[in-house]
């Protein structure tokens, strides 16, 4: 078994980190290259960068800011962020990018996730997830950020998208997302029943919580907040989760 | 000219292997046809992706024909990833089909019973002495893929994804790693490093201050 990877998550907007504070103003946390080296050394096993204003005009900007990235980090990257066509995930691939994340655009074209692997294996696509729990109707997909409601359920889309190729999901819970209680336990233990990775992400709050996340089946753990304030040291976390016995990289 | 020659055959991003030889210090070109090829000094073969695909790809630009010639002359090639895989005898990613034969053994599927692709860090451990890699000592690598290598007499590293498989090959000069020493922290710098040191390549000498 490899070892279960430590994942912090960056959100980029016009070539700069920033940390997304709900409804009010996004504050700029430095360059991606920044903040990757700062990782790197840090010791995490893998980072994710999304991008969160992704368009067609800053495109070329963000080729940039990936190829950077690319020539000074040691570890692998993944970036996301209004992947819709292989064009777009070539050029980030090309750029550098280890893998690219596909989330909206796969749930409206699922076609998108089979030409990806195609393309590029299937080791190149994460398939990214929201969803949020209804009381009668269990976990729902729900899309752009986060915003857009679908009927689709959660177990189900997961599982074509491991049909389609995806090589790994990153399975977000918006009701965890931000609380810092913890992860969504049960979600997890029904996902990963998946034969892909697993990356757990919403809720990470404590030490424990990566642990829990790690015993019910997660692969990895992704973070945002906790990591990027230093409120919880990469190096203390994978210290914590090796002498509880997993398998960590140190 | 004495350098890295880099091959770029469209199969795999190579940012982040310039990166690793930049911040090593090593002087290297990246070469789209053979005719770019160094005059001297060690031949990476990187890929990720298909096994026919790459092995085409390489056989359109005149790389595959190549290679075994160059290596009979004594030129030192390291293969990373499917790059080690196109290296062996064949892999049964693409039954029909040989590879270059410069590594004995097939190419065999992972699994089952274990999550395919094998992508993560793992463990690897010493299986035979070589002269320039030292004792891994259980250190942690990055791998991505859901071939490998069968392991033979002469290989140098473990690792194991349900089976044990062979993480660094080495016959002479050439040599071959599953893994993605470039996308491994500084263990898999050190580790690039020495097997380059020893094939051949030297750290380009720092220009003096003009006082």
């Amino acid at each position: 078994m490899p070892a279960k990877r430590i994942i912090p998550c960056l959100d980029v907007k016009n070539g700069r980190v920033v940390k997304g504070v709900q409804f009010k103003e996004l504050r700029d946390l430095g360059h991606p290259v920044e903040l990757a080296r700062r990782y790197d050394l840090e010791g995490a096993d893998e980072l994710v960068f999304l991008d969160i204003a992704a368009s067609l005009e800053n495109r070329g900007t963000r080729e940039a800011w990936v190829r950077d990235v690319a020539r000074e980090l040691s570890i692998p990257f993944t970036v996301g962020g209004g992947v819709s066509s292989v064009e777009d995930a070539r050029s980030l691939l090309r750029a550098g990018a280890d893998k690219v994340a596909v989330n909206t655009a796969a749930a409206l074209r699922p076609d998108l996730v089979c030409e990806l692997a195609d393309a590029f294996g299937r080791q190149c696509v994460v398939a990214a997830v929201d969803v949020k729990r209804d009381p009668d109707l269990g976990w729902r997909v729900y899309l752009k950020g986060g915003t857009e409601p679908t009927d689709r359920a959660a177990v189900d889309w997961l599982w074509e998208l491991n049909d389609l190729g995806a090589g790994e999901i990153l399975l977000t819970s918006m009701d965890r997302d931000g609380t810092g209680d913890g992860f969504d336990l049960p979600l997890l233990d029904l996902a990963s029943e998946l034969p892909i990775p697993l990356i757990a992400s919403g809720g990470a709050g404590l030490e424990v919580h990566f642990l829990e996340a790690l015993e019910h089946g997660a692969d990895a753990v992704l973070a945002a907040t906790l990591f990027h304030e230093g409120i919880l040291p990469i190096p203390r976390l994978k210290a914590y989760l090796a002498q509880n016995d997993l398998s960590i990289r140190i | 000219m004495s350098a890295i020659t880099l091959i770029d055959y469209d199969a795999g991003n190579l940012a982040s292997l310039e990166g690793a030889l930049e911040r090593l210090n090593l002087p290297f070109v990246r070469a789209v046809s053979p005719d770019q090829t160094a005059s001297s000094g060690p031949i990476v073969l990187p890929g990720v992706g298909h096994f026919e695909a790459a092995r085409r790809s390489l056989l359109e630009r005149g790389w595959w024909q190549l290679l075994p010639e160059l290596v009979a002359e004594g030129r030192p090639l390291l293969g990373i990833c499917l790059g080690l895989q196109l290296l062996a005898e064949g892999s049964e990613e693409a039954p029909r089909t040989s590879g270059l034969g410069l590594i004995p053994g097939i190419v065999r599927r992972l699994g089952p019973g274990v999550k395919v692709p094998h992508m993560g860090w793992s463990q690897v451990r010493q299986a035979s002495a070589h002269p320039a890699l030292p004792d891994p000592d259980g250190a942690w690598l990055y791998f991505v893929h859901s071939y490998a290598l069968e392991p033979a007499a002469e290989t140098v590293y473990l690792a194991d994804h349900g089976r044990p498989f062979a993480a660094v090959e080495a016959r002479g000069k050439v040599m071959g790693f599953q893994p993605h020493p470039e996308k491994s922290g500084p263990t898999g710098l050190l580790l690039l490093q020495s097997a380059l040191a020893w094939m051949g390549a030297t750290a380009s000498v720092p220009e003096a201050p003009c006082n």
